[in-house]
């Protein structure tokens, strides 16, 4: 065949066609044989019982013969629109044939056709449906010049999301408990959430929130304010006893942090600020000019020409620092804020060593990590599900939002 | 008057005389201001600066005085006096004696010590402002005033300004805190030498002894951890190193449409915060959790599978959730750098004739790794130290009778340490641990200065 079609790229048709047409074959190779009993699909779908999964089936049946007589009619007559819609039947197929993996055991068990059903049961005919359906898909989108990463990316998307899914899902789930034998929740309801927030909880779970919100707001403060100082004397300035400050502050950094939380605790108890809040904010703020790398990095960016025009003209350091770096800085800034904001959400080591059994002070990631206990769990796990979502929800808002700067300020770090 | 010429002064000044110099060429005043801190500024035209010194000499000395000489003394012994039970004849019952508290004895040592260098970094400073004071009287300059001192502490001097508060703040919690740590490794403040009942006294290198080499549990514990600490920062680093550089560049190739959809999917789970996420997914590992009741219910196994449990299971499951955690982040950070290949070198690799992997492998696998390489090193070190991805999912789980106590199987020397100050309070082995991760660190961290031209020449930028 010596066919053109603009658009469409035909030298991978007959490929296309020979997978959708043994496709269409394994429809009526076995399906499933176990306990000396073999069926084809068809044969599944005849003796099925009353379930909805037998959609999947029902699709996967409809979908292979479908595309299997489009690629023949396209063979004859190929259109641009009529290749695009054999994509998408294709691609219902392929999806169709992978949900059979994970719903061929309910739908031959409620057919009556197997007892107790076990997918190493699945007949070559399925296994080779299944390899034909993707490389149908595969060799189709050739054929219309879409990108095969797509499908990488729906199953990987998938994957991806199903814990964050099944997070949520818990969080609404009416019947309390950890264990539960089935995905979808028999009943939905707020509560779970309302109870984290009652006055008949012994869970002080707004106090938390609060608790973290304030940590949470002086630290962006504070912590951005040191940073960007000793970002800008670092990367602006020069002075004896620079290099060999930047040398100290990175062999501080080779040693694990929490290695002294001991001893700062006992500092903290002598200055009598154990067991507060202020104690987070000032232990955080004591150590974040540590974290100076990734703004020095991107002030070093900044061409030197612009302080020198500024001191010509007769300006400060100090001004050249809010009048020139900063308005400069807008992405890095973000970068810090929404690192030290992010930072007081998660941070559990030292809170926990901290506040002890002082229920009242904890942060939401000292009071979750409680909740999770194993002695816990069952009593509190949709709870926890609820207190997740809460915490996790804002920050998931606030970061979609800035991405922008985040991998502004990432990638900013690492050039050359 | 501009910088420039400034430091062209300061530069001909200092050439003059150095510490030793400075005395013994100096005048009388210059040579009393090595007793008396800023003698040579007061008689200089800097009588306020002098005084200040002046000021913070007798403070400090009258702080050795009332304290801190004592206090360093005790650092030699760290306490003699044990807690007792004393029989008090007049009220009739025993009493408890209070002893030396050695934890307190060291931490306060430390911070008297911290307070003399801090005294030592003045003095030393004192003398050469006082030295350049007189030099710039003599050689006819105007000597800066003390209103005019601080009016520089905005601009010539706005490192003093700037830098005060991160360095207090980094000496107090976090420099103290570490050297006493650090001392502490050279003790044997473990589970049987707790304050206040009992004293620890200073035993040199016994901990690194025990640890690396003898042949009880402790080394036995030691080894295996570290070489699982290896083996988890290599594939954890490494796996979302590559896979995040895969999703980025399918995400980036052209034929994607909705790239900014595809990359909030997955930037989700890295929003959310690590511990949420990380507690989540272990309850759902769990041998009761929703993967083992899924796998069940859509037929691919029989039974629960071990995945926290059995030793195995739980380093894959660590690894694997890790990967989940991790590539997004990649992903992030790779998908600038993509950008910044040039397109021309795709073309004509297209035109020779180049297919996807030969690009990847001769063209953009090179650039990356070129550009990542300090990234990457970081990255390994960080894993190596990556105590949440450890904690939160298995807490060192599962545990084994053949490790010293608490110790697991998935442990992390970080998580290790994390329990032995936390569960047994055994310090003097924690900090042990400590400095040996430094050690690691350290090495790697050399390796990137060799390797990477950014830390080298910091100035390529500007």
């Amino acid at each position: 065949m010596k066919k053109t079609v603009i658009g469409l790229n035909l030298d991978h048709y007959v490929r296309a066609l020979v997978g959708a047409l043994i496709l269409f074959v394994c429809i009526l190779l076995p399906y499933a044989s176990a306990d000396g009993k073999t069926v084809s699909m068809l044969q599944a779908l005849a003796a099925r019982g009353n379930s909805y999964v037998d959609i999947i089936l029902f699709g996967a049946v409809i979908s292979a013969a479908l595309s299997a007589v489009l690629g023949v009619v396209m063979f004859f007559k190929t259109t641009v629109g009529g290749v695009k819609l054999w994509q998408a039947v294709q691609a219902f197929s392929t999806a169709f044939f992978t949900l059979l993996l994970f719903s061929s055991k309910k739908i031959l068990e409620t057919a009556g056709l197997y007892g107790n059903f076990l997918n190493k049961n699945l007949g070559f005919g399925y296994w080779i449906g299944l390899i034909a359906a993707y490389f149908t898909l595969i060799t189709v989108m050739r054929v219309t010049r879409t990108d095969r990463g797509y499908i990488i990316l729906v199953i990987l998307s998938v994957i991806w999301l199903f814990p964050v899914l099944w997070i949520v899902i818990t969080s609404l789930r009416a019947e309390q408990g950890y264990y539960v034998g089935y995905f979808i929740p028999r009943g939905l309801t707020l509560k779970n959430y309302a109870n984290l927030f009652s006055n008949q909880s012994v869970l002080p779970f707004g106090r938390w929130w609060l608790n973290t919100f304030i940590v949470a707001m002086c630290g962006c403060v504070f912590n951005t304010m040191i940073v960007l100082m000793t970002a800008f004397i670092l990367s602006r300035t020069r002075f004896s006893g620079r290099k060999a400050f930047m040398n100290v502050l990175m062999i501080i950094g080779m040693f694990p942090g929490f290695m002294s939380l001991i001893a700062v605790y006992n500092i903290l108890k002598g200055i009598g600020l154990n067991q507060s809040l202020l104690a987070l904010i000032v232990v955080g703020a004591a150590g974040a000019a540590m974290g100076y790398h990734v703004t020095k990095g991107f002030f070093d960016t900044i061409p030197r020409a612009l302080d020198e025009a500024a001191i010509i003209d007769g300006a400060s350091r100090a001004q050249i620092f809010s009048k020139i770096t900063l308005p400069l800085s807008k992405s890095i800034i973000v970068y810090i804020v929404l690192g030290g904001f992010l930072g007081a959400w998660s941070d559990y080591i030292f809170p926990s060593m901290l506040f002890g059994d002082k229920q009242s002070s904890y942060t939401v990631a000292v009071g979750l990590f409680w909740m999770t206990d194993f002695r816990r769990i069952d009593t509190y796990y949709t709870q926890f599900a609820a207190g997740a979502v809460l915490v996790a929800l804002p920050i998931v808002i606030l970061f979609v939002w800035l991405q922008r700067f985040y991998v502004e300020g990432l990638s900013g770090a690492v050039k050359g | 008057m501009s910088g420039q010429a400034n430091s062209v002064i300061d530069k001909e000044i200092y050439k003059g005389r150095n510490f030793v110099t400075i005395f013994t060429k100096g005048d009388i005043f210059s040579k009393l201001s090595y007793i008396f801190c800023g003698l040579a500024n007061i008689k200089n035209g800097q009588a306020v600066k002098g005084s200040i010194f002046l000021v913070l000499e007798i403070l400090y000395l009258v702080f050795m005085k009332a304290k801190g000489l004592r206090l360093i003394a005790d650092l030699m012994t760290l306490g003699t006096k044990t807690q007792s039970m004393v029989f008090n004849e007049s009220v009739g019952i025993y009493e408890t004696v209070q002893g030396d508290n050695s934890m307190l004895i060291l931490l306060f040592g430390v911070v008297s010590v911290i307070v003399s260098a801090v005294f030592l970094a003045m003095w030393l400073f004192s003398i050469y402002s006082g030295e350049r004071a007189r030099a710039r009287r003599e050689l006819g300059k105007h000597v800066p005033g003390f209103i005019e001192d601080v009016r520089n502490l905005a601009d010539k001097n706005i490192h003093f300004s700037f830098l005060t508060i991160p360095v207090i703040g980094l000496l107090t919690f976090t420099v103290t805190p570490l050297i006493y740590m650090i001392l502490m490794a050279f003790t044997n403040y473990d589970s049987e030498h707790q304050p206040p009942g009992n004293l620890f006294d200073w035993v040199g290198l016994e901990n690194f002894k025990t640890l690396l080499s003898s042949s009880d549990r402790l080394s036995a514990t030691f080894w295996p951890v570290l070489g699982w600490t290896f083996i988890w920062g290599i594939s954890a680093t490494f796996s979302c190193y590559f896979g995040g550089m895969i999703l980025a560049m399918i995400i980036n190739s052209k034929g994607i449409k909705l790239k900014k959809f595809w990359r909030t999917i997955f930037v989700i789970t890295y929003a959310i915060p690590g511990f949420i996420s990380l507690r989540f997914v272990a309850t759902m590992l769990g041998e009761r959790g929703i993967f083992n009741v899924l796998l069940q219910k859509w037929g691919f196994t029989e039974g629960a599978l071990p995945f926290l449990t059995n030793t195995m299971w739980a380093r894959v499951s660590v690894i694997v959730v890790n990967f989940w955690i991790g590539v997004p982040v990649t992903m992030l950070m790779v998908s600038g750098i993509l950008m910044n290949i040039p397109n021309e070198l795709y073309e004509s690799a297209k035109i020779d004739g180049a297919g996807p992997v030969t690009i990847f492998r001769k063209i953009t696998f090179p650039y990356m790794l070129f550009v990542t390489t300090p990234y990457l090193i970081a990255n390994l070190i960080g894993n190596f130290n990556n105590f949440n991805a450890i904690y939160f999912l298995t807490a060192g789980a599962p545990n084994s009778l053949d490790y010293f106590k608490g110790a697991g199987k998935t442990d992390l020397l970080v998580t290790w340490l994390y329990k032995l100050t936390r569960d047994s309070n055994d310090y003097n082995l924690a900090s042990t641990i400590g400095i040996i991760i430094f050690v690691i660190s350290a090495i790697f961290t050399l390796i990137t200065f060799s390797r990477s031209g950014s830390m080298k020449n910091e100035e390529g930028f500007q």
